[in-house]
């Protein structure tokens, strides 16, 4: 299976849901599939997790999507057991494991090993936590968490490879960072920057 | 009776903070205590400081003023969250951070040479709390200025002040 059919398969159904996308090969591929101001590319591994689950408890009205790979959540295991003491049940993790370190060589991660990263979801306290087998299951996951309510990890294993001929986003990550929050400012009709705080 | 835990929870307060993740020092006990009573933040539990960065900025990304409250040991587990998400994408976070190896404390001296260093080499302009009464202008002060240059700002708290009682 490969990650991008898994992406073109959920780019039509996600509708505004805010998604967060690690740092790596998801997320050229997705920028490409599904442009949208309420995507944040993340640059620190591990983290776009974490900055998922800052938004999911901030806006417990909105479903927020990570993309994640095995490496970047190898390198932040211990934000499973945050996110799941934490509870917000408008939260998706979903997890492209293709058991490489794609952007930086190809060496083998721990899940080409003994590491099953739904177990240890669902060690952590996951309430769902599930492997999608193909990309129907993938997508029907995906869609039973967007209409649910309940805190949710999806694994799925894919080929590793990142699809030729896309190119990386041109937007910078200060701009990607305003564009997000302009966004937010237009879904949630409020004002965030320019209020709050004194002015000279 | 106030400790200086209490000073600082009532200061984050009068700041406007509205989302908080917290590791805990024994120092900073009764800080996190209060924190964990009041109904002003959302209050995240860390297992390690870095996730905090990345929590806090996914708050401030929704228009939240966002704390995260450590020790320095913590600060350095840090440095990459703080250098290639709040600093690259210019993301304003206030760092509370208890100060081991400052002056009048044992054990970490080590850290505590290192502490200041790391926070000049990132760039990160801080405030060093040592008095009770410049609790609340330094700390609110600290977070008009995290705000307004969307940049991290941190306090680093002395030992005397948290266990200080008034």
């Amino acid at each position: 299976m490969k990650r991008i059919d898994c992406l073109k398969a959920i780019a039509g159904k996600v509708g505004d849901a805010l998604v967060v996308a690690s740092a790596g090969g998801a997320t050229v591929e997705w920028y490409d599939l599904h442009p949208s101001d309420g995507n944040f590319r993340s640059r620190t591994l591990g983290l776009a997790s974490s900055i998922g689950l800052g938004i999911a408890l901030s806006l417990p009205h909105r479903k927020v999507i990570v993309l994640d790979g095995d490496g970047s959540l190898l390198m932040n295991l211990c934000g499973l057991s945050t996110a799941a003491w934490s509870g917000p049940r408008n939260l998706i993790h979903i997890v492209f494991d293709n058991s490489v370190y794609e952007s930086s060589g190809s060496s083998p991660t721990a899940t080409s090993g003994p590491t099953d990263l739904v177990a240890v979801a669902k060690a952590a306290g996951f309430p769902r936590a599930i492997w999608a087998s193909d990309v129907g299951g993938f997508v029907r996951a995906v869609s039973e968490a967007l209409a649910g309510q309940e805190l949710t990890f999806i694994g799925v294993k894919v080929e590793h490879g990142i699809v030729p001929g896309i190119a990386s986003p041109t937007t910078d990550d200060t701009e990607n960072k305003y564009r997000f929050m302009r966004h937010i400012e237009k879904l949630e009709g409020r004002k965030i920057f320019g209020s709050g705080y004194p002015e000279l | 009776m106030k400790t200086g835990g209490d000073l600082v929870a009532d200061a984050l307060v009068a700041a406007g903070i509205n989302f908080i993740c917290t590791l805990p020092d024994w120092n900073m006990a009764r800080l996190i205590e209060r924190i964990s009573q009041e109904n002003s933040w959302i209050h995240v539990r860390l297992a390690r400081e870095e996730e905090g960065v990345g929590i806090c900025a996914g708050a401030y990304l929704t228009g939240k003023t966002p704390a995260l409250v450590m020790q320095n040991g913590g600060l350095l587990n840090s440095a990459n969250g703080l250098t290639t998400t709040s600093l690259q994408f210019g993301i304003p976070t206030l760092l509370i951070v208890y100060y081991a190896g400052d002056i009048n404390t044992r054990y970490f001296s080590t850290v505590g040479d290192v502490t200041e260093p790391m926070l000049h080499a990132l760039g990160i302009r801080y405030y060093i709390l040592r008095d009770r009464e410049a609790v609340t202008r330094t700390i609110v002060g600290a977070t008009v200025l995290t705000m307004d240059s969307k940049r991290p700002v941190a306090v680093l708290l002395n030992r005397d002040l948290l266990r200080s009682e008034a």
